[in-house]
């Protein structure tokens, strides 16, 4: 109850602060894009003022593990800049300037907005609706040429960026008796999805282990699932995901105490994983099992 | 110093205490496209409720607010065209960049992400641009 609560204020507080701030006004926002027409600051300044608060917040957070509330916060995001952020970015800014809406305003504007907001509302939320299967289409490109790349954190475990079903006999014959999926079928196209990938697994004599890890959001059922694939298999584990980052990270929490958790971290990194922020929950794990 | 940017500041405090509470008592980053996002492409998962009672509060309370405040003017363009081809590419952009003014510019610029400054240098610029273009040499807004 205490979430609903507290996500009414903070929805509310947003709306009235987004119209107090004039942010609905199409005019004021358009204004701020403008600097050849007698350009208005006042965006800047809500900005400006709306950081203050939010820096004041990270800085009370950090060295927290979970909020006040007892809610997991958000990981720290990666740094890496990567194209869909890039072309993203400058796609809303397209359309921001163009209509002088972002998704807030469009929000908050709804009952007083007229036709011209529900058309714009009704446009972006296909746009959203969309993102996910044009995501996959450019998913399905880029596998093209793709190699898969066998891994070895340890003697039994390797991890791969995601595989194609023709990749499967070259995972046998390198001695591997179980493949283990990470990957959601939502991020990837039809003929690399779990269905296609049993088929090739189970048809190559393999073990096979569905186990679809959501990135940022791993659960300890995912946890469970893979260590129980790791404790079952007959021999090696080969686990994929789109990197390999969350097999390496489900691994990790699955087999912590069964050894130094320098060690977990270190197999990882010698990969490029960086386990590092996952340090203190692995500690914990162990400390929960020992 | 013109009324409207103290407005302005002022507004923009209670958005960065909205984002603030969201983040401090239910640990989420009160990003208006990733909630809404998440809604419509059914990943919100177990946080579907609150995102949902965030969006109805957002709605509500500015429904309430603006006309008691005189500021129920949107003055959006009537080109249907033009708001389509901008929702598209706002609803498509957001998501594909993982945020939009409020996730990567109120929340993310603070924390200090990497990220979210880039984003929120490459909105602005191409904010600006797409401006310019339409409004000064194409007459489109």
């Amino acid at each position: 109850m205490g979430r609903l609560f507290f996500a009414a204020l903070s929805g509310g507080l947003f709306g009235l602060g987004l119209v107090i701030a004039g942010m609905t006004d199409t005019r004021r926002v358009q204004g701020f894009l403008d600097l050849f027409g007698g350009w208005d600051p006042t965006l800047m300044f809500v900005m400006g003022g709306a950081m203050v608060p939010m820096a004041l917040a990270w800085a009370y957070l950090r060295g927290r593990q979970v909020s006040l509330l007892g809610a997991p916060l958000p990981e720290s995001p990666p740094s890496k800049i990567t194209p869909a952020l890039a072309i993203g970015s400058a796609l809303f800014g397209v359309g921001w300037g163009l209509a002088g809406l972002c998704p807030g305003p469009a929000m908050a504007s709804i009952t007083f907005g007229g036709m011209s907001g529900l058309i714009f509302l009704a446009a972006m939320i296909a746009g959203m609706v969309a993102t996910p299967r044009l995501r996959a289409l450019i998913a399905s490109l880029a596998t093209r040429g793709h190699r898969m790349d066998i891994r070895r954190l340890t003697d039994s475990y390797a991890v791969s960026p995601q595989i194609l079903p023709e990749d499967v006999a070259a995972i046998a014959a390198a001695g591997f008796t179980t493949i283990v999926d990470n990957r959601p079928d939502g991020e990837i196209p039809p003929e690399v999805q779990t269905e296609a990938m049993r088929k090739a697994v189970e048809a190559a004599g393999l073990a096979f282990v569905v186990n679809p890890v959501i990135g940022g959001a791993i659960t300890m059922d995912n946890v469970r699932l893979q260590g129980a694939a790791l404790a079952e298999a007959k021999g090696p584990v080969f686990a994929y995901c789109a990197s390999g980052n969350r097999s390496s990270i489900v691994w990790a929490l699955s087999q912590a105490g069964t050894r130094p958790t320098d060690e977990l971290i270190g197999a990882a990194a010698r990969f490029g994983y960086n386990l590092e922020p996952m340090r203190a929950q692995i500690d914990a794990l162990s400390a929960n099992r020992g | 110093m013109p009324i409207e940017w103290l407005y302005g500041a002022a507004g923009g405090v209670m958005i960065g205490i909205a984002a603030a509470i969201f983040l401090l008592a239910n640990g989420r980053i009160m990003g208006a496209s990733g909630i809404l996002g998440s809604v419509v492409d059914g990943t919100a998962g177990r946080s579907l409720s609150e995102k949902l009672v965030f969006i109805a509060a957002l709605v509500a309370v500015p429904g309430l607010a603006a006309p008691l405040i005189g500021r129920a003017a949107t003055h959006a363009t009537g080109s249907v065209a033009v708001l389509v081809v901008a929702g598209l590419a706002v609803g498509i952009g957001t998501r594909l960049a993982g945020g939009c003014t409020s996730g990567h510019g109120v929340c993310g610029i603070p924390r200090l992400s990497v990220r979210s400054i880039v984003a929120t240098l490459i909105y602005v610029g191409m904010g600006a641009l797409t401006v310019l273009l339409a409004r000064h040499v194409l007459g489109l807004i």
